[in-house]
C-alpha cells in the first residue's frame, strides 16, 4: 500500500499543506504536486496584496459588470454565500475598513505582541454586528456572460473565504484518490475514496499544545482567531484583521478562537468567523456541525455536533 | 489553460458523462423489464392452455382420435371405459402409442426421465489478506 505524499509551502500568507494517497506512489505525487501549482496559482491570483492580481483589477475597475476568470466568479459568489449565510456578520467588502485600521500589507510570521498582551490592552467585550449597508449583497454573478456585477467602489478582500473556497476547489480535483487532506493555512477539506478518518487537531492560540482533537473522514474545518495576523494601530494599542462590520474596528467579543465543521471548507470558514464574531454567549449557535471555541480566558468549549451530515463523522 | 477552468469543464464532462449513463441504465431497466412482462406473459397463456388441456401442438384431439380409433369418436370411448370401471385394468394400452394417447387424454404430463445435468465447479477463490491502509497523518487546524 502506497503511503501519503505531503506538500508544505508557504501560500495565501501562511503555510499550506497537501497530503494525497494515491492508488500507488507515482500517482500521489504527481497529484500533490498538481494540489500544490493549483494553490500557488490561486494564490497568485486572488491576492489583495499583489498589483497584478486579478482580484486587484476586480477592485479597481470602474465599471459595474467586469469580466472574470471562473475562480474570481466563484470567489465573488463565495463573498455573497458568507454574508447571507452569516446574517452580514462575514462581510468580505470591508477592505477600506481594514486599510484603514492598518492592515495594507500581507503580514506573515509573529506579530508584535502576544495574544495575553492584545487582550490586555483592549478591556471591552461586545459581540460583533453586521453592517447595515450589507455591501455583500450588492456582488453578483453572472455565468453566462462570465462576468462579475458589482458597483464600483465595492472591494472584495478575499481573506479566510478565498483560502476556504480554494481548499475544496483543490479537495474537489483529489477525491478519486485514496485519502486527501488540503491545509490552506488552517482550512482544511479532507476526504479520498478509501473513506478512513483523520485526525484533526485543534491549535491552542496562546501557544500551548492542541487543546482537541476531531476525527474527520469527509468534510472541512476550519479555524478563525485573533491570534495572529496583528499589528500595532494607530492609537498604540493592538489590533487584529477580524474587523466587526459594524464598527469597521477589529473585534474583541471575548472569544479568540473558533474552530467550525462543515461539509465545506468554506462553510467551515464563515462558521468560524461567525461564531468568533458573535461572542462566547452565541458562538454555539454558528456550529450546528460542532466545533471548539476557545474564550479569552482560555477555557475550551467542545461544541456537539447538531446536524448529522451523512458522512461527514466527528469524533471528539 | 486556467486549471481551475480545466477541473470545472471536467466535471461538466464528468457529470454529462454520468448524467447519459443514467438515461442509458433506465433504458435498459425498462427494455429488461417489459422482457420480463411479456416472458411471464407467454409462458402464463402457455401453461394455462397446457393445464386446460388444450395444447396447440397436439391440434384438434377430435380428430387425431378419430384417426386412430377409425373414425370413432374418442371421448364417448374414452367415458365407457372409465364408466366400466373394471374393465381399465384389463385393457392397458398395448402399444407406446396408445399410452401417449391414454395419457394426452387425461391431460397429464408424460414423465421423462430427468438427468440432473452436471454442473462444473468452479474452483474456491483464494482469499489473500490484504495489507491495511496505514493511517492518514494528522493535520493541525490553526488560526489563518
Amino acid at each position: 500500500m502506497s503511503r501519503e505524499a505531503h506538500r508544505t509551502f508557504e501560500c495565501f500568507g501562511g503555510t499550506a499543506t497537501v497530503h494525497v494517497r494515491g492508488a500507488d506512489i507515482g500517482s500521489g505525487e504527481v497529484a500533490a504536486d498538481e494540489a500544490r501549482s493549483q494553490l500557488l496559482d490561486a494564490h497568485r491570483r486572488l491576492s489583495r496584496f499583489r498589483e497584478e492580481s486579478e482580484l486587484t483589477h476586480l477592485n479597481r475597475d470602474p465599471r459595474d459588470e467586469v469580466p472574470a476568470s471562473l475562480l474570481l466568479r466563484r470567489l465573488a459568489a463565495a463573498v455573497a454565500t458568507a454574508g447571507s449565510r452569516s446574517g452580514g456578520l462575514v462581510d468580505a467588502t470591508l477592505l477600506d475598513n481594514i486599510e484603514r485600521a492598518g492592515y495594507r500589507h500581507s503580514l506573515e510570521g509573529p506579530g508584535p505582541f502576544s495574544l495575553a498582551e492584545a487582550l490586555s490592552s483592549h478591556p471591552q467585550r461586545a459581540p460583533a454586528q453586521p453592517h447595515p449597508s450589507r455591501l455583500w449583497r450588492s456582488i453578483g454573478v453572472d455565468e453566462g456572460g462570465g462576468t462579475i456585477i458589482r458597483p464600483p467602489g465595492v472591494q472584495i478582500d478575499s481573506g479566510g473565504i478565498a483560502k476556504g473556497l480554494v481548499a475544496d476547489l483543490v479537495g474537489d480535483a483529489l477525491r478519486e484518490h485514496r485519502t486527501y487532506a488540503v491545509d490552506c493555512c488552517g482550512d482544511i477539506r479532507i476526504g479520498g475514496c478509501a473513506g478512513q478518518e483523520r485526525t484533526v487537531r485543534v491549535d491552542d492560540p496562546f501557544g500551548g499544545d492542541p487543546v482537541h482533537e476531531l476525527k474527520l473522514r469527509d468534510g472541512a474545518v476550519a479555524t478563525s482567531g485573533i491570534g495572529r495576523r496583528c499589528w500595532v494601530g494607530a492609537d498604540g494599542a493592538a489590533a487584529h484583521h477580524i474587523l466587526d462590520p459594524c464598527s469597521g474596528e477589529p473585534a474583541f467579543t471575548g472569544v479568540v478562537q473558533a474552530t467550525a465543521l462543515a461539509p465545506s471548507a468554506l462553510l467551515a470558514e464563515v462558521y468560524a468567523k461567525a461564531a468568533l464574531l458573535s461572542g462566547p454567549e452565541h458562538a454555539a449557535e454558528w456550529l450546528p456541525h460542532g466545533g471548539v471555541v476557545i474564550r479569552d480566558d482560555g477555557s475550551v468549549d467542545v461544541v456537539a455536533a447538531e446536524r448529522s451530515l451523512g458522512q461527514l463523522t466527528v469524533a471528539s | 489553460m486556467d486549471p481551475f477552468e480545466m477541473q470545472e469543464r471536467k466535471r461538466e464532462a464528468r457529470r454529462r458523462l454520468r448524467a447519459q449513463r443514467e438515461k442509458a441504465g433506465e433504458l435498459r431497466g425498462r427494455v429488461v423489464a417489459i422482457s420480463l412482462v411479456c416472458f411471464a406473459m407467454l409462458w402464463g397463456i402457455v401453461f394455462v392452455q397446457m393445464a386446460t388441456g388444450h395444447d396447440p401442438v397436439l391440434g384438434n384431439p377430435s380428430s387425431t382420435v378419430a384417426q386412430r380409433n377409425g373414425g370413432a369418436d374418442r371421448r364417448p370411448a374414452r367415458a365407457n371405459v372409465t364408466e366400466a370401471g373394471a374393465s381399465t385394468d384389463s385393457e392397458e394400452p398395448s402399444s407406446g402409442e396408445e399410452e401417449l394417447e391414454t395419457s394426452e387424454l387425461e391431460g397429464e404430463p408424460v414423465e421423462e426421465e430427468f438427468v440432473e445435468p452436471e454442473v462444473e465447479t468452479e474452483p474456491e477463490p483464494e482469499f489473500v489478506e490484504s495489507e491495511p491502509e496505514p493511517e492518514p497523518a494528522p493535520v493541525i487546524t490553526s488560526q489563518s
